[in-house]
This record gives structure tokens, C-alpha cells and sequence, in this order.
């Protein structure tokens, strides 16, 4: 039945439709293409001033490091501890059960806690304190709302670790259970087994995971509007602040910064499709290999 | 190398698999452990290899206690039955991994994983990826790789059964070829009776996590110890009787009996089944089954209704509902107390 | 492998645990505080009024967490729906510009909240749709569809068709087949969609701030101000009274996996 396929996919189509139609029109927004305002030329100067302000590339710049830094951590430390669950056997059970639990806290309630933890106030400061290595408040270095942004990428570590480990899993268990188990039993160590073998193998699951948490953390509002420094805004921030701005002549500055985001994110994207190519599938074929 | 088992049992997640086993293989041996699935076989090759930890008893390599060597230094290499060749490298990168892990150098594991290649007649197929491979070619790629780690015991788990029929033959009799020029001391696993029989110095019949039998070839075949073993090997057709004073007595055939008085069970081979013409035609053929170099007649006795099997060489002039006598020749017949 | 001592990633995984549960504790002793002053390791009396806070207040915010869960219940089950209907086509069935929707189905995931929000925001006031439950119900459906077709997919390819195929050569209507082959069989993948796309809903907060307004009240967005509003009592019962609503949920939905094993 040659319109069935078509049938059971309208919903998705529709909801598809209407995503475009939100990115289209902020991309044609960007280029300076408002009617409603009275802006009908299509320019790229709103992109050259985000390059030329330094205000505003420094937005840029912040963001990039965020996600990088934040992302490159998470991605090592996931994939320590997912061979931690792989090689400790817990691959079922209450454990993973806790390791997945920060997937499911919002990023909202994740800056809470680091705030809790690592505030001037904070539990780790009053540790110090307590253990003399602290005299006051006031010496405990300002973590958040700095321009290192360290409150920001611990928060993204603390909540992207456990999601790449779990992303990672199922593959990295398979592939060390069945390759992984006839290269011990070949002459491999566990550790040779693993970076020769497992690791190698688990890869193509590991980049997928690697490109979600950064473009996620370089595209997302809550942490740094929660935890950011007050200059330099990431730029999902300094974006919101154009787009509300009274000033409507602000919006294509929005939508310029919209679309240098949809741009890397996109970049990343067909990084992703080009990974799909070379052997690892899409959604639609049967993904495993061996 | 010799592999000595002593009351190996194993459990997992709570159930028993293995029961107790012991046996030892001669250094350069073959032997086949034969069963239906499930009946604990790979479990034990795993155990051998230390992959899997037995719960009880002791494993035994070159007649040093194998237990405490992790799998990467037992010397026990499994060639698995899904193969496991490393999707992400060639057949020579495959072949040459055992020998990198036991660091050997560069130009000497190249020239070694080529003359393997060679050896499984896969000259020129080193720069392939398993992806790119026939079903029989890699397995003569995990079959090299495996003879390239040296192993003290070679443990093939049912390494035919993904293959087609005529590829089987020239599996098997490769692996016979380079076991007995390596001398290596192999455990075949496998559920092909005809497989175990032919290829192997000895065949230990596993059934329910334990050995039943475990002896010649020819011994198993001829002197079952036991039912199960016996119907393993198929073709057993039994006659119900008794043996009273030395002698077994049934409906269709009576014979001298060393044993016991009691019920008994006799187990005959189609082989010992013969047809004539001559006598009390008390046998009606049920059915004839065509098997190319021969038949395989079904017959039933009149009156009790025993069930016999028989093979006649093709052509067959016999054909269902006629009526034939039966002679049992009872040389090799093997008595089965029935309790 | 398990038999053998791995006890540096034991204890890294030790240490991961730790740290996954230090917060949560923090959490719930800082909403049970009375005082707690610097630079003081424990709080110097417990009080109930963080958790007054939650039963009083000018919000009813028990109300706004029982409608908020509904809501997302609701994105989750349409979510969900629409996730497996896609799924079956990409599965079953060949078609021109498949792998275009295949890969086409994972954007929302790459591309910023943010950037959608912005950008579809004008077009849902000129639709009627901003400020509407309708609105943010759509924009919630966008960002959780591609994890639940990826997981539909996941498990509709590897149940097949071929128990539902036979049952429609045995006469079976093709709704019936479906529904009483397939559908047993997609259980634990429906669940596993259904608890992501909850959690993706019920946790928004962006685009439900943006596209909602001031109208659409999720528990998500109410407790912003009240978390960052300077009492950290008041602020922790609120971070509780969220991270319980969404565990209970969420572990609702696997005790419902569980006894279907």
C-alpha cells in the first residue's frame, strides 16, 4: 500500500514542517529580512557586526569554550565510567539506576546545586573552613558568575557524564563481551583488550554522544543565564536579551546570533552524517555492527 | 599439551550447568564432545579458557593448575562459533593480533599472519576486512588467527554449523590437517554425530551438564553404556523382553543372555536388521523412505506391533504393505535393563 | 570478567555515585533548615518551613505540579504515538527521501532550543498559538519526537513483522494484528519513549517560558524565581518538590516495566 508510509508519517511531517518554518523564518530574519518592521533588504551586516563588536564576539567566544571544555571533559569521564560499569559488572541493577539519575534533573535545579556546593557560601568552602585550609568567606575563590565560567561547565559535566556513559553503554558492553572476551582470550590483556578492541569499536557510539552534548551546551539558555558572568553573556543569553529587547531594530541581532549558533550546531550535524556514512547508520537501517 | 578436568562444576545465576566433570585429553589429541544444545558444551570450553570460573574442581594444562591464570595466559584459545573476527581490521591485522599481544615483532608476525594465510589457502585476502568475506573465509581467517596465538589447547565450538554442507568437508578436513601438523591438543564441541565419529581420537557424549560416555569412536557407537547414548547416535531400535536364565526372550527374536534375570530392553542397528522371503512373513512394511544410495524400510509387526528399521541398498523392489519375514542378527545387540 | 578485581574503576565508580548523590542529600537536608549560617557543616535547627512554603504561598504550587504532570503525560502519550506511527513507515516501508526523514527526525536534537524558540515564535503569535497550552504543547512535541522515534524505531526493528505478517495470513484483520501481535511486543520500547518524552516535557524550561508567556504555568518555569530568590530553604523545597515529582513519575513508568518482565 503505497500510502500507508505516508500516512503514518504526516504527524511527524506536520510537527517537521513547523520546525523549519520556526528556523527559516529566524535565518531569514537574520539577514535583516523584517517587513514587519520595515526591513526589506536582506543584508549580512548584522553577522559582520557580530564579528566586528567585541561585546558580542566575545559571546561567541565564551560559548565555544563552555561547550568544548565542558564537553571534551564529560565525554572522557563518560567513557571512563561507562568501562567502570562495563568492567564492574553493572551493567543492570540499582547502580546504573543511580548513575542515570542526573538525566533526569533539569539543568535548572543542577545549577541549585552547584551553587549549593560551590558558592563562596558554599559546602565545599565550609569544608575548607572547617578543615582550617580556609579563613573566610571571602577567600574562597568566586567560581560562579565569573568570567571562567568554571560553575557552568562543572554544572554541564555533572549532568553530561552519566548521559554518555548511558548513551555508550549498550554498545560498549556488547562489543566487550563478545570481541572484547575473544581478544583476552587471544593473548590481551584487559587494558590491551580495551584500548586495542573495545574502545576502538565503541567509538563511532562515543562521538555521537560527543556531538549532542556540545551542540546542546553551546546552544542552551539555562546555565549560563542561572550561573553566567554578567559580561561576557554566552550567547543563547546575549541572543534572548536582543530578542526582547524594546528597541525592535535589536531583533536581526538576535536572529544573526540565532543563526551563527544553527550554523555550528549544523556544522556539527553533518559531522554526525558524515560519521552515519562511513559504516554506522541512521535511524532507519539496522545499526549494529559485527 | 595435556588438559586434564577434575570435577569441574560450574553454576550460572543460580543454575547448574555443569555436573562434576572429569576427563584428560592426551597431548596432540582430538577429541569431539558431542550433545544436544544446551547441554553445557560451550560453557565448558569457556571454563577451560578461564573465561567463565568453575565453582568447583580444577583445571589442568600440561599437567600445571591452570586456575589462577587469568584467559590472556592460559594458552586456551576458543575459535567461537560466531566467529569474532575484529570488524575493524583486516584479515592479516586479525591474524597477526595474538602475536602483536605477545610482542612480536613487526616483520616477524607479517611474515607469520601470510604463511597462515597461505595455510588456509586465503593467499592474497590478507588487506580484506571481515565485511568483505564469505562465511568460509573467515572462518579459515579465525581459524589462522587462533594457530597464530600458539595455543596450548585449541577449543573449536561448533565451527561447521554456520557453513553449508560441501564447505563442512573442506573445514573439517583442514582443521584435521593443520591439528595434526601443529599437534595441537584440540576439543572439538558439535552436534553433528557423523562430525564427532570421523574426526575424532575419542568423543565424550554430554548430556544435562555431564559426561555419559567418553571413549574410541568405534566404542561409543558399539558399546553405548547407556539409552541416552545409544539414541544419540540414532538409528537404535529396541525390542522389549525378558532374559530368564541366560536367556532373553521377546516376540520376535530369543537369544543367549549372560546377565541377570529381568525385564530388559535390546537394542538393535538397522544394520543388524535383515529381510527375506523365507519364513513366517510376520513383518508388514510400513514404509520405505528413499535415501539415494539407499532405502530405509519401516516395518511393523503383525501381531504386537513392534516398530523395526532396516536399510536396503537402492534399488528397492519392496514397497509398503508387503509382507516380509525378519531376522535379527544378534552379534552386536547390547541388553538395556528395563527398571 | 566480573570475578576479576577492578578496584580502581570500582572506586572511581564509588566516587561517581558519590558525587551523583552528595546534591540530592544536600538538597533535602537544606529544605529541612531552620538557620543554617556560615560556616556551619550542619543546619543549626530543623524546621518544616520550606515545606509550609510549598503547601501555603500565593501559587497553590501543589496545583501547578499535578497540572504540569498532566500536561507532560499528555506530550508524552502523543509524543509517543506519533514516534512509533513514524517509526513503522521508516522501518517497514521504502520510500523516496527516507533517509532525508531519518536524518531529518534527529534535528531538534542538534539544533538549539533556543534557536527554535526564537524563530517559531513569531510565526505561533501570527498562528494564534504563542501564549496558548496548545502552542507549548506543540514545541514540547518538536524537542521530544526524535528520542522517541529513535526508540521506536529501535524496538519496532528488532520485534519485526513477521509474527504480525503471519497473523494476517491466518486471517487476523490488519488493526487486530497489530494491535494484539505487535503492540505486547513493543511494550517495554513504549514505556522507555514514554518516560523520555515526560522528562523532556516536564522539564522544559525555555521554550515554555518563551512560547507560553505568562499563561501557560509548568512547574518548570514557576519555580525559576523561587529557586534563585534568595531564601535557600524555601528555594531547596521547591528544587525537592520538583526532583521527587519527576523520580516518582519516572519510576513509576520503569516499576511498569519491570512487571511486564
Amino acid at each position: 500500500m503505497k500510502s500507508r508510509p505516508l500516512l503514518l508519517l504526516t504527524p511527524m511531517l506536520l510537527l517537521g514542517a513547523l520546525f523549519l518554518l520556526g528556523i527559516g523564518n529566524a535565518l531569514v530574519q537574520s539577514f535583516g529580512y523584517i517587513p514587519a518592521f520595515h526591513l526589506t533588504d536582506f543584508t549580512l551586516r548584522y553577522y559582520e557586526e557580530i564579528f566586528e563588536k567585541p561585546a558580542l564576539l566575545d559571546s561567541v567566544v565564551v560559548s565555544l569554550e563552555i561547550s568544548i571544555v565542558s564537553s571534551v571533559l564529560a565525554t572522557v569521564l563518560g567513557v571512563a565510567l561507562c568501562a567502570a560499569l562495563v568492567y564492574t559488572g553493572n551493567v543492570r541493577g540499582k547502580t546504573l539506576q543511580v548513575v542515570k539519575l542526573p538525566i533526569l534533573i533539569p539543568h535548572t535545579v543542577v545549577a541549585l546545586f552547584v551553587i549549593m556546593v560551590l558558592s563562596q557560601g558554599g559546602l565545599l568552602a565550609r569544608t575548607l573552613y572547617a578543615l582550617g585550609l580556609l579563613n573566610s568567606q571571602k577567600d574562597f575563590p568566586a567560581i560562579l558568575y565569573s568570567s571562567s565560567n568554571l560553575g557552568i561547565i562543572i554544572a554541564y559535566i555533572w549532568k553530561e557524564t552519566p548521559f554518555i556513559a548511558y548513551f555508550v553503554l549498550a554498545t560498549m558492553s556488547s562489543v566487550d563481551s563478545t570481541l572484547g572476551e575473544a581478544a583476552e582470550n587471544l593473548g590481551a590483556s584487559e587494558v590491551r583488550s580495551f584500548s586495542q578492541i573495545t574502545l576502538p569499536l565503541s567509538m563511532p557510539a562515543v562521538t555521537k554522544a560527543f556531538l549532542i552534548v556540545f551542540a546542546y551546551s553551546f546552544g542552551a539558555y539555562e546555565l549560563p543565564f542561572l550561573l553566567g558572568a554578567t559580561l561576557p553573556k554566552a550567547l543563547p543569553v546575549q541572543a534572548y536579551i536582543e530578542y526582547i529587547h524594546p528597541d525592535l531594530l535589536h531583533r536581526p541581532y538576535a536572529m544573526a546570533m540565532n543563526g551563527l549558533m544553527l550554523v555550528v550546531t549544523l556544522l556539527m550535524y553533518g559531522f554526525f552524517y558524515g560519521l552515519a556514512r562511513k559504516g554506522d547508520k541512521g535511524i532507519g537501517e539496522s545499526g549494529h555492527g559485527t | 599439551m595435556e588438559l586434564a578436568l577434575r570435577n569441574i562444576s560450574v553454576s550460572l545465576s543460580g543454575k547448574e550447568i555443569l555436573k562434576s566433570i572429569s576427563f584428560s585429553v592426551g597431548d596432540g589429541d582430538l577429541i569431539s564432545l558431542l550433545g544436544a544444545s544446551g547441554s553445557g558444551k560451550s560453557t565448558l570450553l569457556k571454563t577451560i579458557a578461564g573465561i567463565i570460573p568453575q565453582t568447583g574442581g580444577t583445571v589442568m594444562i600440561g599437567g600445571a593448575i591452570a586456575d589462577a591464570l587469568p584467559p590472556h595466559r592460559r594458552g586456551a584459545v576458543i575459535v567461537f562459533q560466531d566467529f569474532r573476527l575484529f570488524p575493524h581490521m583486516t584479515a592479516a591485522e586479525n591474524i597477526a593480533f595474538p602475536m602483536k599481544m605477545r610482542g612480536v615483532q613487526k616483520e616477524e608476525y607479517s611474515k607469520t599472519a601470510f604463511a597462515l594465510l597461505e595455510r588456509v589457502h586465503l593467499a592474497g585476502y590478507g588487506k580484506y576486512k571481515p565485511q568483505e568475506m564469505s562465511g568460509g573465509q573467515i572462518q579459515r581467517v579465525a581459524l589462522a588467527r587462533a594457530l597464530a596465538a600458539s595455543p596450548n589447547i585449541l577449543l573449536l565450538d561448533e565451527p561447521f554449523s554456520s557453513l553449508d554442507e560441501n564447505l563442512r568437508q573442506d573445514m573439517r578436513a583442514l582443521v584435521l590437517e593443520l591439528q595434526r601438523e601443529y599437534r595441537i591438543t584440540t576439543i572439538l564441541v558439535t552436534h553433528d554425530r557423523q562430525e564427532a565419529l570421523s574426526m575424532s581420537d575419542k568423543i565424550a557424549v554430554m548430556m544435562h551438564g555431564e559426561i555419559l560416555q567418553y571413549d574410541r569412536p568405534e566404542r561409543i557407537f558399539e558399546s553405548p553404556n547407556s539409552r541416552e547414548v545409544a539414541d544419540y547416535f540414532g538409528d537404535a531400535i529396541y525390542v522389549g523382553g525378558i532374559v530368564k536364565s541366560g536367556v532373553f526372550v521377546s516376540d520376535v527374536v530369543r537369544f543367549g543372555a549372560d546377565r541377570p534375570d529381568g525385564p530388559y530392553q535390546a537394542m538393535f542397528r538397522p544394520s543388524s536388521v535383515h529381510i527375506g522371503s523365507d519364513g513366517n512373513r510376520a513383518f508388514n512394511i510400513r514404509r520405505t523412505s528413499y535415501q539415494g544410495e539407499s532405502y530405509r524400510i519401516a516395518l511393523e509387526h503383525e501381531s504386537t506391533g513392534i516398530i523395526l528399521n532396516a536399510i536396503l541398498p537402492s534399488p528397492c523392489l519392496l514397497r509398503a504393505d508387503d509382507r516380509v519375514s525378519v531376522s535379527l542378527d544378534t552379534d552386536k545387540v547390547i541388553l538395556f535393563r528395563d527398571d | 570478567m566480573g570475578h576479576r578485581r577492578h578496584w580502581p574503576l570500582s572506586l572511581f565508580l564509588l566516587i561517581e555515585i558519590i558525587s551523583i548523590l552528595m546534591p540530592l542529600f544536600i538538597l533535602i537536608v537544606w529544605s529541612l533548615s531552620g538557620r543554617w549560617p556560615w560556616p556551619d557543616l550542619a543546619p543549626e535547627a530543623l524546621s518544616l518551613r520550606g515545606i509550609q512554603s510549598l503547601l501555603g504561598g500565593r501559587f497553590d504550587i501543589l496545583q501547578v505540579m499535578f497540572s504540569s504532570t498532566g500536561f507532560s503525560l499528555v506530550v508524552a502519550v502523543l509524543a509517543t504515538i506519533i514516534g512509533t506511527m513514524a517509526a513503522r513507515a521508516i522501518v517497514f516501508y521504502d520510500f523516496r527521501g527516507k533517509k532525508l526523514i531519518s536524518f531529518g527526525s534527529i534535528l531538534p536534537i542538534i539544533v538549539p532550543g533556543t534557536v527554535l524558540g526564537m524563530g517559531i515564535h513569531v510565526v505561533f503569535i501570527y498562528l494564534g498559538l504563542s501564549d496558548t497550552y496548545l502552542g507549548v504543547l506543540l514545541v514540547h512535541l518538536i524537542c521530544a519526537l526524535p528520542y522517541t522515534v529513535a526508540i521506536m524505531a529501535d524496538i519496532t526493528r528488532a520485534v519485526g513483522n513477521k509474527l504480525e505478517i503471519q497473523a494476517q495470513v491466518l486471517g487476523v484483520p490488519v488493526g487486530k494484528a497489530f494491535s494484539h501481535v505487535t503492540l505486547p511486543q513493543l511494550l517495554p520500547g513504549i514505556l522507555s519513549s514514554l518516560s523520555m518524552a515526560y522528562i523532556i516535557s516536564f522539564s522544559q524550561y525555555f521554550l515554555t517560558l518563551l512560547i507560553g508567556g505568562g499563561s501557560v504555568k509548568t512547574l518548570a518555569v514557576v519555580m525559576v524565581p523561587l529557586i534563585y530568590g534568595g531564601d535557600r530553604t524555601i528555594a531547596s523545597a521547591y528544587a525537592l518538590l520538583f526532583t521527587l515529582s519527576s523520580l516518582i513519575v519516572f519510576g513509576l513508568f520503569e516499576l511498569a516495566g519491570k512487571k511486564m518482565k
